[in-house]
């Protein structure tokens, strides 16, 4: 706004003072130049120069007085005209010669002494006295008043105060309009502003004897001033600055002040230029920076597509985990992927993939255990065989049930479950083998050597049972793998039988009887009492074959609800070997562990990285879902409400949450490496790329997510897991039945 | 120059800086949204209870009380209510009738709201305090501020010459107090938004205070609008009141406060308030669970543009410290020591002591947070965590 109208009213100004210095104001300067030679020779005792209004004291004086600088430039200036006045108006002492910036300063000359000095000298002179009333100068200026008074002071020369009032009355056509301009002056001069932030200076006895603005940095002794400078453009300006933005002060550029304002206008244009290149270049880069992202992405995507396609079966990354041809599928779903990991998100989830890494059993070790695993499966089988020969002589219809096993044997050897499976009715002792525990789960760590099998009994299994086959699963073991030598064990008090290799690495399979009729019994109390009293006396223990029932349970919930679910496995594994590591995590039995990373996971509604899952795990538990007080975790594989970490004490769950209330906090503050006992890993070394991946990544966690555990699921690993996943579905179906 | 840095380490994402709203970025740069703390309220239904929840009416019961011990009597309440009109009506005056007013002191009030505890009807006994916004036409200057403070309290002792008025400076200038035997009015001063840009530091108030003030305006604006369930106010009282008696809870502001006892109250799958036991009980857990840690969603500040987390506020250490007390006292209160949070009994020792509960002994948590050390120009870790550290400012740029 204001810069805006700036130049149009100096322009407008100039103008008006040019107009005047031509039409009006001509003919007062030639009187004045006129009147100068006239009055050296006049004889008088004061020797006066009406050019600059002063006397002399003798001719002498005033002799230097006209050589002197100040009066050439005076009598320069009367030749120029009236200095047309910087200000949009002003007001003119005619009698002085002096130009004042408002009314007031007027009326502080006219008050003042010089001004005094001049009227008492025009006085004696006679000369004429113009009106004190002021002449206003630019903006509308009526300058004629000056020839009035002239020419009335040329008629007038004998009274001072009879001239002035003789100016006014004839000056009295030109009085309303002065009379507008000093109201237009006073108007514009308002009130004083800003009075609070002078400051008066007293001496010791308390006097004022100065005042200091603080706004302008300026101090002043008369009170008068202090009105002035209150009312003053300089003060107004500061205190529009510094107080109220919305003060309207007139404005009066001066040339340089202008030529600032340019100059400061051009800088800021400059700047501005500056900054908006700058911000294109950021543009620019930025853009740049995103398309080579995309396009490293676009080819490694392609690079992937390809090895999928020359490997049909998979990343050939982990080899295959088991013989070909066996029947089981992975027994480790959701290996670790060994492709290409894209880089990896947080430093969190980086620090979880390498502990999990870490952690994740060698290929040795797997193939050592699922050797061990499927020959006993196998022996099993046998065993299975056998005993339903012995035994079926004594019941009839056993032939075409016999023949139908074969035909299913021939089929393909290694479809031997379902062989079992199919194999209904009483005769059979042994119905079918299963996986629980780690090995059904695929949780097994780096070290572990110790795995459970569950072979499900067509009747309540008996010390005779487990005897008998335990006879026999050593002939059946030496026909499966005759190289490998097998030691047998029985544990009657835990209703199993151990099968351990003998070799440099000890791997133990658990074999628990159990039958599902153990459960029944259970689940309807009050009308099995009958059956309960026909049980065998040699019956196995009781609690044993519900845990191993329980068990299988828990193998299937744990492949129809945690398999699947992005990051859950990884964070199991993890933690398992949290508890294993960590005294005080010890208690937390692995089922609760299960369960509870599965809710927490599942709950968040959203696909998690494996960093953002451990988090969240660590941060219900912080939170006290173990406490006393939370609704405790509500075993799914049981019919009554049971909290599946009920063993835990007191005491336990008050340490456990303290720890992962700990443990929460060092993820927060980036020493996760603590809490997984691991050193830290240095940040990835390209740093601008990887921040930008690590943005993207995060973003479309949602999409692709699952590479982080998944991209072996989403290969073959899925297919596999599916039919697992109904394979143990069936067994459970039937032994339920 | 520090602009700059902010922007550049909002911009990796790393931490859950949200982007200002830049045109520039387009559809391509996906903002990355934190991740809220696992809150059992949000997912109950995947935790169905095991058993019945324990009966907490003696919780209850001990909540309601230390309310009632917390709230103002009604005769403070009167003292206060006193005060306030009176300054408020002194002040409407000066709005409608600057003149007078104008002449001696160069400040023109634009408007004149009345924020705070007071009008968010959460105060507490023993701190009669009413809180009052001035906005001036004007730029603040220390002795606008001096001068309004005196002409308002010269109206008032005109009014009634008998009453003994104390008036008191605000340090940092942000305002005057004007209290008399049994109340205290605050009164803060600040400016119109459009002059904040004019400021000078050298005459003016401190910015950051003005818009202190401001921001005070809009919180009780929001608190009116959508905090008005008594439950909430309840909740507020019981967490100042907390905050003050555990060291460890400092940091909390009276809005962070606010926005929590809101949120716990209220953000729940079905909307309806939740009883004060359960809000009081989440509240600690959501702090323990790390809803103000790093890498959390928090609560976005609803009185701010560009989804400011309102726990930025706070240091990294301070975030550790709030958050190890909540957890240490979500501990306690789970083995039954409620009236010790309450502090209905004992002290403040069960935040930063071990103690023994029915045989359960829990113990206080170390500090997770370890100060950076040297840090190598290229650590993206650390200089990640620090940009978590920088309040909000930087965030709109």
């Amino acid at each position: 706004m204001q810069q805006t109208s700036q130049p149009a009213a100096t322009v407008a100004a100039v103008k008006t003072t040019g107009n005047t210095w031509q039409t009006f104001k001509k003919p007062g300067t030639m009187q004045g130049k006129t009147q100068k030679p006239k009055a050296p020779p006049k004889p008088q005792q004061l020797h006066y120069c009406d050019v600059c209004k002063i006397s002399c004291a003798g001719p002498q004086t005033y002799r230097e007085h006209l050589e002197g600088q100040k009066h050439k430039k005076k009598e320069a200036a009367a030749k120029a005209g009236p200095t047309p006045s910087r200000h949009g108006a002003s007001l003119r002492c005619e009698l002085c010669d002096v130009t004042c910036t408002g009314a007031d300063a007027y009326a502080a000359h006219i008050r003042g002494a010089k001004h005094q000095k001049v009227v008492k000298l025009h006085q004696k002179l006679g000369k004429p006295i113009p009106s004190t009333d002021p002449v206003v100068v630019g903006g509308t200026t009526k300058t004629s008043t000056t020839t009035a008074g002239a020419t009335v002071g040329a008629k007038t020369t004998t009274s001072g105060a009879a001239a002035t009032t003789g100016t006014l009355t004839a000056a009295d056509g030109k009085k309303d309009d002065l009379k507008d301009d000093l109201l237009d002056l006073k108007e514009k001069d308002v009130e004083p502003v800003g009075q609070e932030y002078i400051e008066e200076i007293k001496n010791e006895e308390g006097k004022v004897i100065s005042f200091n603005c603080k706004l302008c940095e300026c101090r002043f002794n008369d009170p008068n001033a202090k009105e002035m400078h209150m009312k003053g453009r300089r003060h107004r300006l500061q205190y529009k600055k510094k107080v109220n933005p919305e003060l309207v002060v007139e404005v009066k550029p001066s040339l340089r002040q202008r030529k600032v304002q340019e100059e400061k206008l051009r800088r800021q244009q400059l700047r501005e230029e500056m900054w908006r290149r700058r911000e294109e270049e950021r543009l620019l880069e930025e853009e740049e920076r995103w398309y080579w992202e995309e396009r490293r992405r676009y080819e490694e995507e392609c690079e992937y597509l390809d090895w999928c396609r020359r490997y049909p079966r998979g990343p050939p990354g982990p080899p295959p985990m088991m013989p070909p041809g066996m029947p089981r599928p992975p027994f480790m779903p959701g290996m670790p992927p060994m492709m290409p990991m894209r880089r990896p998100d947080s430093s969190d989830d980086r620090h979880v993939l390498a502990k999990h890494a870490e952690i994740y059993p060698k290929e040795e070790e797997l193939g050592a255990i699922q050797k061990i695993v499927s020959n006993t499966e196998k022996a099993l089988k046998m065993v299975s065989d056998y005993l339903a020969e012995v035994d079926a002589p004594k019941e009839q219809q056993v032939k075409p049930k016999a023949k139908k096993e074969k035909e299913d044997d021939s089929k393909g050897e290694d479809d031997k479950k379902d062989g079992e499976k199919k194999e209904d009715g009483p005769p059979r002792m042994l119905k079918g083998v299963m996986r629980v525990g780690i090995l059904a789960k695929g949780l097994l760590l780096r070290g572990d050597t110790n795995v459970q099998l569950v072979v499900l009994c067509g009747d309540k299994p008996t010390r005779t049972l487990l005897d008998r086959v335990a006879d026999n699963l050593p002939k059946q073991l030496a026909v499966v793998a005759m190289e490998d030598k097998y030691d047998i064990q029985r544990v009657v008090e835990e209703a199993a039988l151990v099968v351990q290799n003998i070799g440099e690495q000890r791997i133990s399979v658990n074999v628990t009887l159990t039958s599902p009729i153990m459960r029944e019994q259970l689940l309807h109390d009050g009308d099995s009492q009958v059956i309960a009293a026909k049980d065998p006396p040699d019956v196995l223990d009781k609690q044993k074959c519900l845990d191993a029932l329980a068990a299988l349970r828990h193998a299937k919930w744990f492949q129809a609800r945690a398999n699947g679910l992005q990051s859950c496995v990884m964070v199991i594994r993890i933690l398992r070997d949290l508890c294993q590591r960590v005294p005080t995590w010890g208690p937390l039995n692995s089922w609760a562990m299960e369960l509870m990373c599965e809710k927490v996971i599942a709950s968040a509604g959203q696909h998690l990285s494996p960093g953002d899952a451990l988090r969240r795990v660590f941060e219900a538990l912080a939170s006290g879902l173990l406490l006393p007080g939370s609704p405790g975790l509500l075993d799914p594989c049981e019919k009554d409400p049971i909290d599946a970490a009920s063993p835990l004490s007191a005491q336990e769950r008050e340490d456990i949450t303290a720890s992962a209330q700990h443990a929460l906090r060092l993820i927060a503050f980036r020493q996760i490496h603590k809490v997984l006992g691991m050193d830290p890993i240095p940040p990835p070394k390209f740093q601008r790329g990887g921040r930008f991946t690590r943005k993207r990544r995060r973003d479309n966690s949602t999409g692709e997510g699952n590479d982080s555990e998944g991209e072996l699921d989403g290969g073959d690993g899925k297919k596999d897991k599916k039919e697992d996943g109904e394979d143990s579905k069936m067994d459970m179906d039937k032994e339920t039945k | 120059m520090v602009m700059t840095r902010g922007r550049g380490r909002g911009m990796r994402g790393g931490m859950m800086r949200p982007m200002g709203p830049g045109p520039h970025f387009g559809p391509k740069m996906k903002q990355f949204v934190p991740r809220l703390p696992f809150d059992m309220v949000l997912c109950e239904s995947a935790f169905p209870r095991v058993k019945p929840a324990p009966d907490e009416s003696a919780f209850t019961q001990a909540l309601l009380k230390r309310n009632a011990d917390l709230s103002p009597t009604p005769a403070e309440q009167a003292a206060v209510l006193n005060l306030v009109t009176k300054i408020q009506a002194v002040m409407d005056n000066l709005i409608v009738d600057p003149g007078n007013f104008d002449a001696c002191v160069s400040s023109q009030i634009e408007e004149v709201r009345q924020v705070g505890s007071y009008k968010k009807g959460t105060m507490m006994t023993g701190h009669n305090v009413a809180d009052i916004v001035v906005i001036l036409k004007t730029l603040p200057t220390k002795e606008a501020v001096e001068a309004l403070g005196k002409k308002v309290c010269d109206d008032l002792r005109s009014q009634e010459p008998q009453e003994v008025l104390v008036l008191t400076m605000l340090p940092n200038d942000r305002g005057f107090e004007i209290s008399n035997s049994e109340a205290t009015v605050r009164v803060l001063v600040t400016t119109i938004h459009q002059n904040l840009r004019k400021l000078d530091p050298e005459l003016h108030l401190d910015q950051k205070i003005l818009q202190s003030h401001l921001a005070a305006i809009r919180h009780s604006r929001w608190f009116e609008e959508n905090a008005h369930h008594s439950t909430i106010k309840v909740l507020i009282r019981l967490l100042r009141d907390l905050r003050g008696r555990f060291e460890g809870f400092e940091p909390l502001s009276p809005w962070m406060l606010d926005l929590l006892a809101h949120y716990a109250i209220l953000n729940n799958p079905s909307r309806q308030a939740l009883p004060i036991n359960s809000a009081f009980r989440r509240c600690l857990q959501l702090l323990a669970a790390g809803l103000f840690l790093p890498g959390s969603a928090g609560i976005s500040d609803p009185c701010e543009g560009g989804n400011i987390r309102v726990h930025t506020a706070m240091t990294l250490e301070q975030q550790d410290l709030v958050c190890l007390t909540a957890q240490t006292l979500l501990r306690v209160l789970s083995h039954g020591g409620y009236k010790q949070i309450l502090g209905l009994e004992g002290n403040s020792s069960i935040a930063s002591e071990m103690s023994v509960w029915d045989g359960v002994v829990v113990s206080a948590l170390e500090k997770a947070y370890e100060k950076p050390p040297e840090r190598p120009p290229q650590d993206d870790d650390t200089d990640n965590m620090d940009a978590d550290d920088d309040p909000m400012e930087t965030t709109d740029n």
